[in-house]
């Protein structure tokens, strides 16, 4: 008995021991494991199920003033192969070359290739990225590459500028404001599961990344399109060498469209010429011609020393000053100052600076910002030249009254005359309104700003109406007319600089028109530049008929309406016809209206308009289709003691 | 009488005896059923433990899949932005409105400004 319970205790005790070895044994291990093996055994398992998931910055939009996209940001796939991982590689070969629309033979060369890694295409469409997908196949994949598309092709192409491969802006906003819109790379780690596909154990917060602002532009689209249309017309008509058309808004400083031709496309900015690149309206200067003779105009009024009626004798076409001879386009005998700037008499603006001597022109040349950048937010402006007056010869006197002998930017000819349109301020220019983190907080944001006070407004409005007068009748920019709106503007014809003989180049000449529109409240300030036209050379047949159209289409954009009444169109016209549906009448006017007041029921709105103009009664439009009712009975007394009430239906 | 009283000890110290090891088996069922509750709520911990995990991964596979497709959606919407930017572009919508509507710019007179 005593003898088995001893037996017992020893098996007890042996088992004891046993589980104590056995559990000292995995304890040991543990030990190992966690202690001494532990970071090293983590960070093989992590290989195996934790993965690094790069996310690629997300650049942001830039968008016109009505929020037009004109760049956007897409991801697109690029599909590469792994040359010596492809098994069957004729059969794929053939598959790839049509999926990818590739020649099989280039397919074939490059699966062939002793490469370890080759592209067989970049950006590939969804749709072709899907069928890739697909397919499955060892030794071929895809990567994500952001690509930037410009929706809008060459429409502002130079303005916008364009990104490189690697997401940086190389030109235009895209680099100007490439801190902005660029967005930031980063990655996030991830668990994986044993087929590779991501488990998102973490949540999803380390996703996000937040993409790049978006910027707003103070560009129209329509605008924008309408002057490039323009201006590309007539660079090609006479077979000019570049173009530039700029609208701005002249109480603001907001440029509305800034054309350049010869147009640029980013989306394949590679495959084009650095000058097509070129954002002339600011990096190029020339030299203004009689454009600039505002700004003497300007500098003479505002000092005083000429008035608006002051006589000058033109010479009749030819006057010799420091040994040279000023000559003019036509003969004049005594003009007034007005009548100067009308026809355009360097003669007679030669008289005029001789009045205001060269360090009083000088100083307003530098008040209305030439030779100074005009700090719009673009990149490559360039300040153009102006010379001190002590380092004027004789003659440059009369050179820089009629634009020559002075460089100026297509903007900063643009800005001065918004400084005369908006009552004598200079106004800062600028492209972008502001800039819009992707949560909507504004980051950036630019306001009208002005630079200084150039001219009183009492000069600025004197001016203007002597603007006017060019594109008047008897003045060298009527083809500038706009049908119901006065039009202010001057136009230029300026000699070219010949570069490798020096002087001036015999034939080379820039045409130019500038001015504002309506004159008296302007709304917009165009400049159109024409450089080197063959056919003809005159800023007022070159420039003047585009700076029409595209104010014309500006002004119909932006609902102006026209400050001198149109007639209105005589009944079965061309035009009549497209626009009017068939009316029936239920009561037709008759001639008896035209004792009191006319009856109006039964008319179309076009036609009531019409009829009230004719007859001079003041009308109330309410509701639309065609008259059902007038506040008062026809035939009924005077009709121009009070307005009538019409109401529509239909 | 002392040898009765020390049977009668006897005796006592063997009912003592005797109501020990009931007392004993007693109180060693009070600790098996803590015992067990104590392992029940261990391995129910871990099996929530477990399945809080499970449900983890699980979400984490939704949470993935929908972030995918939100990837998938957001670049259709891009790609479908830049769509609509190129056929709404001035150039191609003029060309339509004239050739396929045969539209032109309003005429002198076509618009009228209402009072």
């Amino acid at each position: 008995m005593r003898r088995s319970s001893q037996r017992n205790l020893r098996r007890l005790t042996a088992a004891k021991i046993l589980f104590a070895v056995i559990f000292l044994a995995v304890g040991g291990r543990a030990i190992q494991l966690q202690l001494w093996e532990g970071e090293r055994l983590m960070r093989l398992g992590q290989r195996q199920h934790l993965k690094e998931w790069i996310v690629l910055p997300k650049r942001g939009a830039v968008f016109d003033r009505s929020g037009d996209p004109l760049a956007l940001s897409m991801e697109s796939q690029s599909v590469y192969a792994r040359p010596h991982r492809i098994q069957d590689a004729t059969r794929l070969t053939r598959t790839l070359g049509q999926i990818l629309n590739l020649p099989v033979a280039e397919v074939k060369q490059k699966i062939a290739s002793e490469k370890p890694f080759v592209w067989l295409k970049r950006q590939v469409s969804s749709a072709e990225a899907e069928k890739i997908q697909a397919l499955n196949m060892d030794g071929i994949g895809m990567f994500y590459e952001p690509n930037r598309y410009y929706p809008q092709g060459q429409l502002a192409g130079q303005l916008i500028g364009f990104v490189g491969r690697d997401s940086e802006g190389l030109e235009g906003l895209e680099l100007k404001y490439n801190d902005y819109i660029r967005g930031e790379a980063g990655s996030s780690i991830a668990e994986r599961d044993a087929l590779g596909r991501r488990v998102l154990v973490q949540g999803i917060e380390g996703l996000r990344i937040p993409p790049g602002s978006d910027i707003h532009l103070t560009l129209d689209t329509s605008i924008q399109y309408i002057a490039e249309k323009e201006l590309e017309a007539s660079v090609v008509k006479y077979h000019a060498k570049a173009g530039v058309a700029i609208v701005v808004e002249p109480f603001t400083g907001e440029v509305l469209a800034l054309a350049n031709y010869p147009s640029f496309n980013p989306n394949n900015y590679a495959k084009q010429l650095p000058e097509q690149r070129r954002n002339r309206a600011i990096t190029d200067s020339f030299e203004p011609g009689s454009t600039f003779k505002t700004i003497l105009a300007a500098a003479s009024l505002e000092e005083g020393v000429v008035g608006k009626d002051d006589l000058f004798y033109c010479e009749m076409g030819k006057y010799p000053y420091a040994g040279k001879v000023i000559h003019d386009t036509h003969p004049y005998g005594w003009l007034p100052f007005s009548k100067i700037l009308q026809v355009s008499s360097n003669i007679g603006f030669t008289k005029v600076a001789e009045k205001v001597k060269k360090d009083r022109y000088h100083r307003y040349i530098e008040k209305f910002g030439f030779g100074q950048l005009t700090g719009i937010d673009l990149p490559g402006e360039v300040p153009g030249l102006v010379r001190k007056p002590e380092s004027w010869s004789a003659i440059d006197l009369a050179t820089h009254a009629f634009g020559q002998g002075i460089s100026t930017t297509p903007l900063q000819l643009i800005m001065a005359y918004a400084a005369i349109a908006n009552g004598g301020f200079l106004m800062r220019p600028y492209v972008t309104r502001r800039v819009l983190a992707p949560n909507g907080e504004v980051v950036l944001e630019n306001q009208p700003h002005v630079v200084r006070r150039v001219i009183s407004e009492k000069t600025a409005k004197l001016l203007a109406s002597m603007l006017q007068d060019v594109t008047n009748e008897g003045g060298t920019g009527v083809m500038a007319n706009v049908e119901g709106f006065e039009v202010a503007g001057k136009t230029g014809t300026a000699q070219k600089a010949d570069a490798v003989h020096g002087g001036y180049a015999a034939k080379k000449r820039v045409g130019s028109f500038v001015g504002f529109v309506p004159a008296n409240n302007p709304r917009l300030v165009a400049l159109v530049l024409i450089d080197e036209p063959e056919v003809n050379v005159y800023g007022g047949i070159v420039a003047a008929p585009v700076f029409r159209n595209i104010a014309q289409g500006a002004l119909r954009r932006l609902a102006v309406a026209p400050d001198k009444a149109s007639p209105l169109p005589v009944a079965g016209s061309e035009a009549e016809k497209l626009n009017r549906r068939p009316v029936k009448r239920t009561n037709p006017s008759t001639a008896a209206d035209s004792d009191g007041m006319p009856d109006f029921v039964g008319l179309s709105l076009r036609e009531a308009l019409e009829k009230a103009q004719t007859l001079k009664v003041k009308l109330r439009i309410q509701g639309t289709g065609y008259v059902v009712k007038q506040s008062r009975a026809p035939g009924n007394g005077s009709n121009d003691a009070e307005v009538v009430l019409l109401n529509l239906q239909g | 009488m002392r040898g009765a009283a020390s049977s009668q000890a006897r005796r006592m110290a063997g009912a003592k005896r005797e109501r020990s090891p009931r007392h004993q088996h007693r109180l060693n069922g009070r600790q098996f059923v803590c015992a067990a509750l104590l392992g029940l709520l261990l391995v129910g911990v871990l099996l929530a433990h477990v399945w809080l995990r499970l449900q983890v991964v699980k979400t984490g596979y939704v949470l993935a899949t929908a972030s995918k497709l939100q990837a998938r959606l957001e670049q259709e919407n891009r790609e479908l932005q830049i769509e609509l930017a190129t056929l709404t572009s001035p150039d191609r919508l003029e060309s339509l409105a004239r050739r396929r509507l045969g539209l032109v710019p309003p005429e002198k007179g076509q618009v009228i400004i209402l009072p």
